[in-house]
C-alpha cells in the first residue's frame, strides 16, 4: 500500500516547525555536560548563550537560528509502506513554514543567485530514499544542516599509503580540516566522516552520519567506534572552542559511516554540522500508529 | 558593568579595543552579505552613489528573518553568517569608512591588514543564537536592495543593546583566530607526526 498522502502532511509540517525551533535533546544534554567541564569562562558563557537561545526560541515560537540551513530528508520504506507523494508534501510544508515566519527564504539558483522568496527550488529538500523490502513501517527523518558548516567540508581520495600507519594520514586530514574551518562552522561542531565507496558515496555517508544519528550513540562497528572516540578527543585538544574564540569544547560528536571501496582508493569525506542539531523523525505504520524517532 | 559603544564609531572608540574584550553596540547597524557587498562594489565601479553612509558604521554579516506588516518591517530573528565569504572586499570596506564588522568565524590576512590600515575591529557574535541576538535590536529602520532577496538585502537596524560581541580581531593586527590556528597546528604535529 501507499501511505495516505493527506495523513502525512500534518506530520511533515510538524517536523519542519520542530526543526526550526528546537535542537535534538541528546545534543542539549551533551552541551550541558560540556559546560560543566569547560575550563574557559568565555567558552562556558558562549555555550550557555546557545542553550538560552534555544529556550527563547521555544518560548517565543521563533526560529532559533536565522538560517534554516539546507533541509534534507532521509526516508526508509518497505513494500507495504511506500512514501507516496512525500516530495510534494515536503516542498509544500517548507513553503508554508516560510510564509509563517519559521524559515528565512534561503534557497537560491546556484548561478544567478535569484531567490524565489519561499524556499521552493529544484531538488529542495534534498531526499535520500532507502528501500528495505520487508520493512513494515515508514521512517522519515528531517535534518536542517547549517551552510556555514558546509563551507568547511572537505573530500579527498586517499591511497593505501596515504592512509598511513594506524590511519595517521586520515587523522591528520580530519584535524587539519577542523583547524582550517576554525569558527566558521559554528562550533561546537558535530563531525560526520564518510569512508569508502566512490566520491559521492563517501560524501553522502559523511552527511548522513552526522545528520541522522543521535550524537550520544555509539558505533556498532568497533574500529569506527574507537576512531570516533579518538578523533573526538583529539579535536577537543585543538583549542578552537565554541564560536571559534577558544576553549576545550570544539566538537560534541564524531560520527563515522563506512562502505567497501575499490582496492586502489580510500575516499574520505568530512561534513561539518553546526551546534544547532536540528533533526526530527517519525515512524509511521500502515495502521496509522505513529512514533517519534531520534 | 557592560561596555556599550555607540554608532557612528570614532577612531578612538576602535583604538582602545583589544582582542578578548566584550562589548555591546547601540545605534544604527547595517547588514550586508555576499550580494550587498557585490552590489556596493558594482556601484562604486560605476561611480554611482550608495544608499547609506558607511563612515563610522558597524556592518553586520547577517541575513534576518523579517515580516512585513501594515506598520512596516518587523524583525523575527537575526544572527551572524560566516564572514570569510566577504574577505575579498576587505579593502573596499575599509575605504568606505566602516569601523566595526560583526560576524562569525573571523576573517583572514587581507582583512587583518585592512583593520590595521583603516582602524577597524572584528566582533564575533554568538553563532546560531538568532532569537537571543534579536532581543538587542529595537527595530528595522528601512531596507535597501530588497530585490536581492531577504537574506542578501541591506537592512538598516536600530540596536538598543546588541551583543554580547567578542573583539576577535583588533586594529593592531591581532587575531584570536590566527593565534588559535597556530596553536592547533602545533597540537596536530604533536599528536600525529607528518608522514
Amino acid at each position: 500500500m501507499i501511505m495516505e498522502p493527506l495523513d502525512l502532511y500534518a506530520d511533515i509540517y510538524d517536523l519542519v516547525v520542530k526543526c526550526c525551533t528546537d535542537i535534538s535533546p541528546d545534543v542539549k544534554k551533551i552541551m550541558q555536560n560540556a559546560i560543566e567541564v569547560e575550563s574557559s569562562p568565555t567558552a562556558r558563557s558562549m555555550m550557555q548563550a546557545m542553550l538560552d537561545d534555544v529556550k527563547l526560541a521555544q518560548e517565543k515560537d521563533k526560529p532559533l537560528c536565522q538560517s534554516p540551513g539546507f533541509p534534507a530528508v532521509y526516508v526508509t520504506f518497505g513494500d507495504g509502506t511506500r512514501p507516496g507523494n512525500i516530495k510534494e508534501l515536503f516542498a509544500k510544508a517548507l513553503v508554508t513554514a516560510t510564509k509563517n515566519g519559521y524559515m528565512r527564504p534561503s534557497m537560491v539558483h546556484p548561478l544567478t543567485r535569484s531567490n524565489p522568496g519561499d524556499n521552493s527550488g529544484v531538488r529542495v529538500p534534498n531526499f535520500e530514499f532507502d528501500y528495505v523490502p520487508e520493512q513494515e513501517f515508514l521512517d522519515i527523518t528531517l535534518s536542517f544542516k547549517g551552510c556555514g558548516a558546509e563551507l568547511g567540508n572537505a573530500m579527498k581520495i586517499f591511497t593505501t599509503a596515504q592512509l598511513g600507519k594506524d590511519y595517521s594520514g586520515l587523522k591528520r586530514f580530519v584535524l587539519e580540516t577542523v583547524t582550517k574551518a576554525g569558527g566558521v562552522p559554528c562550533p561546537p561542531i558535530g563531525l560526520g566522516i564518510g569512508i569508502g565507496g566512490q566520491m559521492d558515496v563517501a560524501c553522502r555517508l559523511s552527511r548522513r552520519g552526522i545528520s541522522t544519528r543521535r550524537w550520544d550513540d555509539s558505533n556498532p562497528d568497533s574500529l569506527y567506534a574507537s576512531l570516533e572516540s579518538e578523533l573526538l578527543q583529539a579535536i577537543n585538544r585543538l583549542g578552537i572552542g565554541p564560536a571559534g574564540t577558544g576553549g576545550d569544547t570544539t566538537a560534541l560528536a564524531v560520527k563515522i559511516e563506512g562502505a567497501s571501496t575499490h582496492t586502489a582508493i580510500a575516499p574520505v569525506a568530512i561534513s561539518f554540522h553546526c551546534w544547532t542539531a536540528r533533526r526530527a523523525g517519525i515512524r509511521l505504520y500502515p495502521d496509522g500508529k505513529r512514533e517519534e524517532i531520534l | 558593568m557592560d561596555r556599550v559603544i555607540e554608532t557612528p564609531l570614532t577612531a578612538d572608540d576602535i583604538s582602545c579595543l583589544k582582542i578578548g574584550d566584550v562589548v555591546y553596540l547601540k545605534g544604527i547597524i547595517y547588514t550586508s552579505r555576499d550580494m550587498a557587498h557585490m552590489t556596493i562594489k558594482d556601484k562604486l565601479d560605476k561611480g554611482q552613489s550608495l544608499p547609506v553612509d558607511f563612515r563610522g558604521a558597524a556592518v553586520f554579516h547577517a541575513g534576518p528573518v523579517v515580516r512585513k506588516t501594515d506598520t512596516g518591517w518587523k524583525l523575527g530573528v537575526i544572527g551572524p553568517t560566516s564572514s570569510i565569504r566577504m574577505e575579498p572586499y576587505a579593502e573596499m570596506v575599509g575605504e568606505l569608512g566602516v569601523k566595526a564588522i560583526i560576524g562569525k568565524g573571523g576573517m583572514h590576512d587581507k582583512s587583518r591588514d585592512a583593520f590595521q590600515r583603516y582602524g577597524q575591529v572584528y566582533l564575533q557574535a554568538a553563532p546560531g543564537c538568532a532569537a537571543l541576538l534579536a532581543d538587542g535590536i529595537e527595530k528595522i529602520e528601512e531596507v535597501h536592495w530588497f530585490d536581492l532577496g531577504m537574506p542578501e538585502a541591506l537592512w538598516v537596524l536600530k540596536a538598543k543593546k546588541f551583543g554580547p560581541l567578542v573583539v576577535a580581531m583588533d586594529s593592531r593586527g591581532n587575531s584570536i583566530y590566527q593565534d588559535i590556528r597556530n596553536k592547533a597546528q602545533e597540537t596536530i604535529d604533536l599528536l600525529y607526526r607528518p608522514a
